[in-house]
């Protein structure tokens, strides 16, 4: 025997309960929340977390790409690097690279952007040309820096030599402490326009009556910077430090390009040196190296993100 | 040999009444030539495909081949144009591909660990070691190969077969021999070049003085730096490891001897900043006329005494010879090792890539590539060490003669994965670096010796 159809108005009725009960649902913000954040959870997850787990998973056996059969290891990789002494000047390497590029970096940018910030002809010209070495593509940056370094063929020993300075080449990439200066140098000039940027954004939300007030009272342009300028870029100042050191901290290209490492393996990095390492198909000690790398990156991030949140 | 083969088929042809189809297939794994395909299907009553543009054999698909930047641009192009010419005959699309020699490696090694790329890549000695279970068997063609070239060369077998097998097809390798300034040589009062290391860099000393010094590359770098490196150490008596492939060799008294006399003559007679040098800073500065000799492939001497090369100095060139390497207490010896060519299990297309293998390591193809080299690369065998391309030029012969006292790297044992490890991460090469930074040749070669015996022990 058939069921007896629902009458037309017990099924509005039904529907529009039902219909409350899903909107008053969706409508939830921390459903919502969620919601939203699914694309970007599942992006996270499979292009970030899925390849760092798996990474980690890697620099705990002994595999060797293209040889079958490896094993887990648990730690051995991380010992056998504590025991190398070429993975003790990576790691003093990179933090030389980072912390001594900065300042630098973070001091010529704000020249250049107190500069840039007053008004001149050509201004705006200056100002898109600050962003060229920013721009330029590093690897192509690098090449140039090549040539100037060249031991033999350096135009900055020629000029040298033909202005009576010196007798013979400058060692730019041959001798340890020129190539970490050489690498630095590079890198400050590539780093400066990003300061640069940053800063001449903050400056220009200083408004100009606070100056004139200031001026009036009878304050220099010294008192005037930290008591009128300083207070409003000083977070940007910050963050543009911490971004720039986590870049630096990570970089490759530079380095590979004009030295791969060397002389004796005197200016590698962590990203030149787990390269180096993957050369010869050592999976799992390459993606040590890189590791080695995750806990002071994590803290300079979670230093970032509370400058963040705190400024938010 | 082509034409042996091409007879063989047609009396195969004959005898097992082969439809034109299966002669196709069995020209294109035989690695005929074109032309000789054509004489084939004529001989066989088959009719050759007619003069349009049409593929004389239809084996489809595409064909990727990776290889390192060759240092005589003219090959480069012949072989792209070999391989696109090729791939027109057989209805392959072939493209070709040039890295810098550092990068080859480990972009092999990304490939691999991804199971897509390039279908043959170009392999440095040793290196088939680390991948043998990732590559299609050569044995049969390079057997073959082996036997049309007179045999290998001791260096070819132990750095591009695995354990017995071939896993890639030798293809040679970039000879390396010192050359030098005849002008300059002479005007230091040395008529004829030093024979042994010692006389070598007492000739330099008085060249450095007179505003030319002894150019070599020490930096990390994959050519010239180890080319001198390990010929050095092996000519005063130390190695990698003894026959055993385990034992490390290389703490021995009389290279710490051999080593202190080259850190006297890095002050002395060389111009220093060749610690920072690659593969191109002795070239740039021997072609500048700035260093009086140097150890390299003959890449320099052909650059400058070609008329279409940028760098052409017909001057320079004639005052340029080239000789082996000098001896040392416990011989003369030359850094040499195969590369090769090795087909990649994943790849998608393995017929058409052993076709083009099987046509490109025929004697006559082969040797139109290494006379498009000019006797850059070296055979695997003696019987094309006489061709004109390496004896016409009396100033090239060095690269060929060579040939007979090379060593491979890892050497007393193989070239294999850990004598690979030791040279990617330069352990020889920046034992040589940090004893002329530091000055000290003991405790550079016992930090060497801990280094090979992390790799060789491990």
């Amino acid at each position: 025997m058939n069921a007896v159809p629902a009458q037309p108005e017990e099924l509005s009725q039904n529907q529009a309960q039902g219909y409350t009960v899903a909107r008053s649902f969706w409508q939830k913000e921390a459903v919502l929340a969620y919601l939203f954040m699914v694309p970007g959870a599942l992006i996270l997850l499979i292009f970030m977390a899925y390849p760092f787990f798996y990474g980690l998973y890697i620099s705990m056996t002994d595999r060797f790409v293209g040889i079958p059969g490896s094993h887990f290891i648990w730690f051995e990789n991380y010992r056998y690097l504590l025991d190398d002494p070429v993975f003790r000047k990576v790691v003093r390497n990179t933090f030389v690279y980072s912390f001594v590029t900065v300042p630098f970096k973070l001091v010529l940018g704000l020249g250049l952007a107190l500069v840039l910030n007053q008004q001149f002809r050509f201004s705006r010209f200056f100002r898109a040309g600050l962003l060229l070495p920013w721009i330029v593509p590093t690897a192509i940056s690098t090449l140039a820096f090549l040539m100037l370094y060249n031991g033999t063929l350096s135009p900055i020993s020629w000029a040298f030599r033909h202005l009576g300075l010196m007798n013979g080449n400058i060692n730019f990439l041959g001798d340890p402490v020129n190539a970490i200066i050489s690498i630095c140098v590079a890198n400050i000039w590539r780093g400066v326009p990003f300061f640069g940027i940053s800063i001449l954004a903050g400056l220009q939300a200083v408004p100009d009556d606070l100056h004139e007030a200031a001026a009036l009272d009878g304050a220099g342009a010294w008192r005037r910077f930290w008591a009128v300028t300083w207070p409003v870029i000083r977070n940007i100042v910050l963050i543009s430090t911490l971004f720039s050191i986590i870049w630096t901290f990570a970089d490759f290209q530079l380095i590979y390009v004009l030295t791969k490492g060397g002389p004796a393996n005197s200016t590698h990095v962590f990203g030149t040196y787990s390269y180096q390492t993957l050369g010869v198909t050592d999976l799992g000690t390459a993606a040590s190296i890189s590791l080695y790398m995750f806990p002071f990156l994590a803290v300079f991030a979670i230093i970032l993100l509370f400058y963040v949140r705190r400024e938010d | 040999m082509s034409d042996e083969r091409a007879q063989r088929l047609i009396a195969e042809a004959k005898t097992l009444r082969y439809s034109r189809r299966t002669v196709l297939k069995r020209a294109a794994a035989l690695g005929l030539s074109a032309p000789a395909i054509a004489g084939v299907l004529g001989a066989t009553g088959h009719a050759a495909a007619a003069q349009s543009g049409t593929p004389a054999v239809n084996l489809g698909g595409s064909l990727n081949i990776l290889q390192g930047t060759y240092f005589v641009p003219a090959a480069q192009d012949f072989f792209t144009k070999q391989a696109k010419d090729w791939g027109k005959q057989n209805g392959v699309d072939v493209t070709t591909d040039y890295i810098n020699w550092p990068d080859l490696q480990p972009r092999t090694t990304s490939a691999v660990q991804a199971g897509s790329g390039p279908d043959i890549v170009e392999m440095w000695p040793g290196i088939p070691y680390l991948f043998a279970d990732k590559l299609v068997d050569m044995t049969d063609l390079a057997e073959k190969w082996g036997q049309a070239n007179g045999g290998y060369y001791d260096w070819v077998t132990k750095t591009a077969s695995v354990n017995g097998q071939w896993k890639t097809m030798p293809h040679g390798t970039s000879s390396i021999a010192v050359i030098y300034r005849t002008d300059l040589f002479k005007a230091a009062g040395y008529d004829t070049f030093p024979e042994t290391w010692e006389d070598f860099f007492k000739a330099g000393k008085a060249l450095k003085a007179a505003g030319h010094p002894l150019g070599q590359a020490l930096g990390q770098s994959l050519g010239d730096p180890p080319s001198f490196c390990y010929p050095y150490m092996w000519s005063y008596g130390a190695m990698e490891v003894e026959a055993d492939g385990k034992t490390v060799a290389f703490n021995k008294p009389t290279f710490v001897d051999g080593m202190n006399t080259f850190i006297q003559a890095w002050k002395d007679a060389y111009d220093g900043t060749g610690l920072g040098w690659d593969d191109t800073g002795n070239n740039s500065a021997y072609l500048a006329g700035q260093i009086s000799a140097t150890l390299n492939g003959s890449s320099i001497y052909l650059s400058a005494n070609d008329p279409t090369s940028k760098d052409s100095n017909p001057e320079l060139a004639k005052n340029t010879n080239c000789v082996p390497l000098p001896k040392g207490p416990t011989g003369q010896f030359c850094n040499l090792g195969s590369r090769s060519m090795g087909l990649l299990s994943y790849s998608k297309n393995q017929d058409a890539a052993k076709a083009f293998l099987g046509w490109f390591f025929s004697i006559d193809n082969y040797k139109a590539w290494i006379e498009a080299y000019k006797g850059y690369i070296i055979p695997t065998g003696p019987t094309l060490a006489t061709e004109p391309v390496y004896t016409s030029d009396p100033k090239l012969k060095a690269f060929i003669e060579v040939a007979k006292y090379g060593r491979n790297q890892g050497y007393a044992g193989p070239s294999n994965l850990k004598s690979a490890q030791a040279a990617a991460n330069y352990v020889i090469v920046n034992t040589f670096a940090n004893a002329v930074q530091n000055g000290d040749a003991k405790s550079a070669i016992e930090q060497g010796a801990r280094q090979l015996e992390r790799y060789y022990g491990r």
